[in-house]
């Protein structure tokens, strides 16, 4: 739900990045330059001073842009704290600065290694899942912690011959010990060399495993980070091989640069991902907003007339299949042309028209409207374009299945017209004359030929009565001449079950829709009868624009469908339910 | 008898014409529609006129409308339908109106000779003629409960010919019984089905058709 993220975003605290932006204002005021004696890297040179400004700066950028992505919150909160962190040692080295800050300063450095490895594991979202990974930040923030902590409680700097950032008194201190502080520094140098080593590998791990896609978004935060790991391992080293710091020195030099770059590095890249969140939540806004834009189908024209205030502007689509112009509801329309000051403007798509518009010529010209017209409507014209080509079509299929069935109809009524008055008239005029030569051969004295004659006569009749059944089954002449009313009256009449008809209506409809309710009786009477029923009870009643038919019967329970009657009702636009004894016919008649 | 004989078709007219000239009825005048046929009416007001139900134009009812514009319009005339359809509806139309004088007999009896004069006989004796095919279709249809049921063969009989239009007079020489007999079923069987039409009146062959269509 977009309208609440939008909400939640704006209601992000603003004073997290606030804060992260005083701290760094303090640092940038605080950190010393130039200045003798030498306590800090940054300190030591106009470059060194820079780059230790720099990877500071970017975390805490990072953290800060990353906090307005709610998704993010978790990995700017590790980043922000990182970014706090950098700066422990400067703090260590604030000449003049208050002993409870550089205290601070000397117990929490350790913990940054620990808080990259937290982000590199957890990056994006900041969680770590997999066990291993959690015992190893679990052991990461343990050693940190303890070095922090021993070192708090029991290094007292002044009795440290290696002191050099900060030799003053520690806030901290409950028993000076310099044996276990010394113990503490190289616990704690293996310790990191150790961490250093475990994130390079984890970062360059997480990489290796990750799919392509994934692969893309993760690089830029977890290549500095190994290099982070890296620095950090080679700074240990570096501390292993001499107790006695110092930043002039080439080695310290060169791996405070490498430490610092890939810090710096590490902040890019952090912004870098908060910013593509970003960029991919701002996408699928407009997305979402473009997709609320679009009109339903057949809506078009009317929003088109809004928006260019041409209440009489008509849209009409080309359809190629069909060769007609439709509107968006589906309906033929004449070829659009202009005339009484409103032009035509084609919508072209790949090449081909797809829709014409008529407008107000004073309104706007054709090229405004290319350009007025936004993906979004662009959508909605293809959108509105296949639907009425769907109606369009649904449209002539009806249309000419109705006509399927009204031409057999037709051609039924004209084979029993030519029944009756063909085949019959001959018959009749057969039994006439038959009937002649009978009376005349049994006036003649003839008995056997009158005989014959006689038999003959009455073959004449029976083969008569079964034309006329037959024409009867062809098609019902009365339904044509009498109606529906009088044509079920007799097929009730006839029926080998008993028939009851109710509130069949007097009125005459539409030949087709006459047939299809009789017919639908018809079938239903056939099939209560093979289903061994005792009788059908029929009603036809008008509903609104619809004749609706049904049958209620006693047989055994319907297990085939009347697929026949079904595609008859179907071809009107009716519709046609059935029970298991019970049909119910709905045939539109308006 | 006088007669006037109206179909479209030649064959069928100069057919009955012959007919019944040989059985000594007076054919005055032969139509090939029904506006023929009505002025033949007019200007020989025959005692029968013998109709088909489909003539030209539209060859649907043409017939019968004729017919009863004849009823209506000179009651003394009575009219014979003719149709090859078995239509209760169609019968049942002519005798809503004008219960007397009226007939209607399917297309193939009429060369019958006998059942033909016989047919206009009793028209002309302001009885009503109903095919038989027509009854009996009735007569057999299928109901639920059927009330028929409770009539004995007999009443079943009875209630058939009286439904063809026969007069208890002409029931009785059917059945070769007094006329008294045949009034004395005709009672009972209209107690039975509780038909409330008095048993005597012209409106009793409408009275029978209309409840053997409509008892379920």
């Amino acid at each position: 739900m977009p309208g609440v993220r939008t909400l939640t975003t704006r209601l992000t605290p603003v004073w997290v990045p606030a804060a992260a932006l005083a701290y760094a204002a303090a640092a940038i005021v605080a950190v010393p330059r130039g200045q003798a004696p030498l306590r800090t890297y940054a300190g030591a040179s106009t470059p060194a001073f820079a780059l230790d400004l720099t990877a500071g700066l970017a975390l805490l950028a990072a953290g800060s842009v990353a906090w307005i992505q709610p998704r993010l919150r978790r990995t700017a909160s590790l980043t922000l704290l990182a970014g706090v962190v950098w700066f422990a040692p400067d703090w260590e080295g604030w000449e003049g600065g208050p002993t409870i800050v550089r205290s601070l300063g000397v117990v929490t450095a350790p913990i940054f290694l620990a808080l990259v490895l937290h982000l590199t594991l957890g990056y994006p979202s900041g969680r770590v899942r997999p066990r291993s990974a959690r015992l190893a930040l679990g052991a990461a923030y343990s050693i940190a912690g303890v070095v922090g902590i021993g070192w708090a409680l029991f290094r007292d700097p002044f009795a440290d011959p290696g002191c050099w950032r900060y030799c003053g008194a520690n806030a901290f201190l409950l028993h000076g010990d310099a044996g276990l502080a010394l113990g503490l520094r190289d616990a704690w140098l293996r310790a990191a060399l150790a961490l250093g080593l475990l994130l390079a590998v984890a970062a360059v791990l997480r990489i290796a495993v990750a799919h392509r896609d994934d692969r893309r978004r993760l690089l830029p935060v977890l290549a500095p980070a190994a290099l982070v790991g890296l620095a950090e391992a080679a700074y240990a080293v570096a501390l292993w091989r001499t107790r006695f710091e110092d930043p002039r020195q080439t080695q310290f030099a060169l791996v405070f640069a490498a430490r610092s770059l890939s810090t710096a590095a590490l902040g890019l890249g952090l912004v870098w991902g908060a910013l593509a969140v970003r960029r991919a939540r701002a996408a699928v806004d407009r997305l979402a907003a473009e997709l609320r834009a679009t009109p339903p189908a057949g809506a078009l024209a009317d929003r088109l007339a809004a928006t260019l205030r041409d209440p009489q502007l008509e849209v009409a689509y080309w359809l190629p299949n069909l060769q007609r112009y439709v509107d968006g509801r589906g309906a033929e329309v004449e070829p659009p042309v202009a005339r009484n000051g409103r032009v035509t403007t084609p919508i072209v798509r790949g090449g081909d028209p797809v829709a014409v518009v008529v407008h107000d010529d004073t309104l706007l010209d054709g090229e405004t409207l290319g350009e007025a017209m936004g993906a979004s409507a662009q959508l909605a014209v293809d959108n509105e374009r296949l639907n009425a080509e769907v109606v369009a079509r649904l449209g002539d299929l009806r249309e000419s299945r109705a006509r399927i069935i009204e031409a057999a109809d037709a051609e039924r009524r004209r084979l029993e017209r030519d029944l009756h008055d063909g085949a019959q008239q001959r018959l009749l005029a057969l039994s006439f004359d038959l009937r002649l030569a009978a009376a005349a051969a049994s006036s003649g004295g003839d008995a056997g030929t009158a005989g014959l004659l006689a038999s003959a006569v009455e073959e004449t009749q029976t083969a008569l009565d079964e034309l006329r059944d037959l024409a009867r089954g062809i098609y019902p002449a009365i339904l044509t001449e009498a109606g529906l009313g009088a044509a079920l009256a007799t097929l009730a009449d006839s029926a080998p079950i008993a028939v009851t008809l109710d509130d069949v209506p007097d009125a005459r409809y539409a030949p087709a829709v006459e047939t299809t309710a009789y017919v639908a009786v018809l079938e239903a009477i056939d099939d209560a009868t093979s289903r061994g029923a005792s009788f059908a009870d029929v009603r036809v009643r008008r509903r609104e624009d619809r004749l609706v038919v049904t049958v209620d019967d006693d047989g055994r329970p319907r297990a085939s469908e009347l697929t026949r009657l079904e595609d008859r009702v179907g071809a009107l636009g009716g519709r046609l339910e059935l029970d298991q004894r019970a049909l119910r016919a709905e045939i539109p008649c308006a | 008898m006088r007669v006037v004989v109206a179909d479209d078709l030649l064959l069928t007219r100069e057919g009955i014409a012959h007919l019944l000239d040989q059985s000594g009825i007076e054919v005055v005048a032969q139509a090939a529609d029904a506006d023929s046929l009505l002025r033949h009416v007019r200007l020989t007001t025959p005692d029968v006129a013998i109709v088909d139900i489909r003539m030209p134009p539209t060859h649907t009812d043409e017939g019968l409308v004729a017919a009863q514009q004849i009823r209506a319009d000179h009651p003394e005339v009575g009219v014979l339908v003719l149709s090859q359809y078995v239509e209760p509806s169609y019968a049942m139309r002519l005798l809503e109106e004008h219960p007397e004088r009226i007939g209607y007999l399917l297309k193939d009896r009429v060369f019958d000779a006998a059942l033909l004069v016989d047919a206009l006989r009793r028209i002309d004796d302001d009885e009503t003629v109903i095919d038989p095919t027509i009854v009996s279709m009735l007569v057999g249809r299928r109901r639920r409960d059927d009330p028929l049921s409770d009539l004995t063969p007999r009443e079943r009989e009875v209630l058939g010919l009286v439904a063809e239009g026969l007069s208890n007079r002409a029931i009785a020489g059917r059945l070769f019984v007094t006329e008294r007999t045949v009034e004395a079923h005709i009672q009972q069987l209209f107690l039975k089905l509780r038909l409330d039409t008095n048993p005597d009146s012209h409106r009793r062959v409408l009275a029978v058709l209309a409840y053997l269509r409509s008892a379920s």
